[in-house]
């Protein structure tokens, strides 16, 4: 990968390794199923629970109030930020080239994948990349930290960009 | 007749008592080990028109003291603040102001 930068134009350049994109892409899928699922059966489900937390914490009607009044949009906006990924994601690899809107739906939805795999993982402050890849749990850790990387160099070169604008 | 400032500032003021009923309500950022330092700083800065060191400020609180106070207000645009950090995947929610 070469991470994320600001580029002429106001545009945000990143380029992904084949194998990265496909991993991405299958991500997407994941996330996009769990997305599409209907609540009732992913209720209790840790990862779900944390992409649509509970507005108020201590009074459940007013809980269910906020759910009822923002879940349905908060899950077409990510469903929009999702595919907007999708389509400007190379499937085999290559350059991603980003304007604002879109860097947005990048930041947005690789902060759901980061999400979802960190509560999957149950990763805490201290948690830290395994030295050596021996099982699934550390291949899934070597995606969590990769994803880390390509969202911080988005957000740093977002920073960039505004105070370039200034 | 009022003189040319007395019709701005009577609304203000009207405003201004409005603005303190309504106020005790606030949404607040919770700490989480997954979003990273510098998105949180830019999503308040995104979201709120923070300038840097504010939003600066209120980040290392929630890191350090697990929480922060991110804005006040009625309790509707307290939800409506509470579904943009969502939408952004920070961990929020809106209380009344204790």
């Amino acid at each position: 990968m070469k991470p994320f930068r600001a580029a002429r134009g106001g545009l945000l350049v990143a380029r992904l390794d084949p194998a990265e994109a496909r991993i991405l892409g299958l991500l997407l899928d994941q996330l996009e199923q769990l997305l599409a699922a209907d609540r009732a059966d992913s209720s209790g489900d840790p990862v779900i629970e944390r992409l649509f937390p509970a507005g108020h914490r201590s009074d459940p009607a007013l809980a269910e109030d906020y759910r009822g009044l923002t879940e349905q949009a908060l899950r077409g906006g990510k469903a929009d930020d999702l595919a907007t990924v999708r389509a400007t994601l190379p499937a085999d690899g290559g350059e991603v080239r980003l304007d604002g809107d879109q860097a947005g739906a990048w930041l947005r939805t690789s902060n759901d994948l980061r999400l979802a795999l960190g509560t999957r993982l149950d990763i805490g402050e201290d948690t830290e990349p395994s030295e050596e890849i021996v099982d699934e749990g550390d291949h899934q850790l070597a995606v969590y930290y990769w994803l880390t990387a390509l969202q911080g160099s988005l957000v740093d070169a977002l920073v960039a960009g505004r105070a370039g604008r200034r | 007749m009022a003189g040319p400032l007395a019709p701005t500032r009577a609304p203000e003021t009207t405003v201004e008592e409005h603005g303190d009923l309504d106020r005790p309500w606030v949404t607040i950022v919770w700490n989480d080990p997954v979003n990273l330092m510098t998105y949180v700083t830019f999503v308040l800065q995104e979201l709120f028109g923070y300038d840097e060191p504010t939003a600066t400020t209120l980040m290392l609180q929630v890191h350090h003291e697990g929480k922060a106070i991110v804005s006040s207000g009625p309790r509707e645009r307290m939800e409506h603040d509470t579904s943009r950090l969502h939408a952004y995947g920070l961990w929020a929610s809106y209380q009344r102001d204790s």
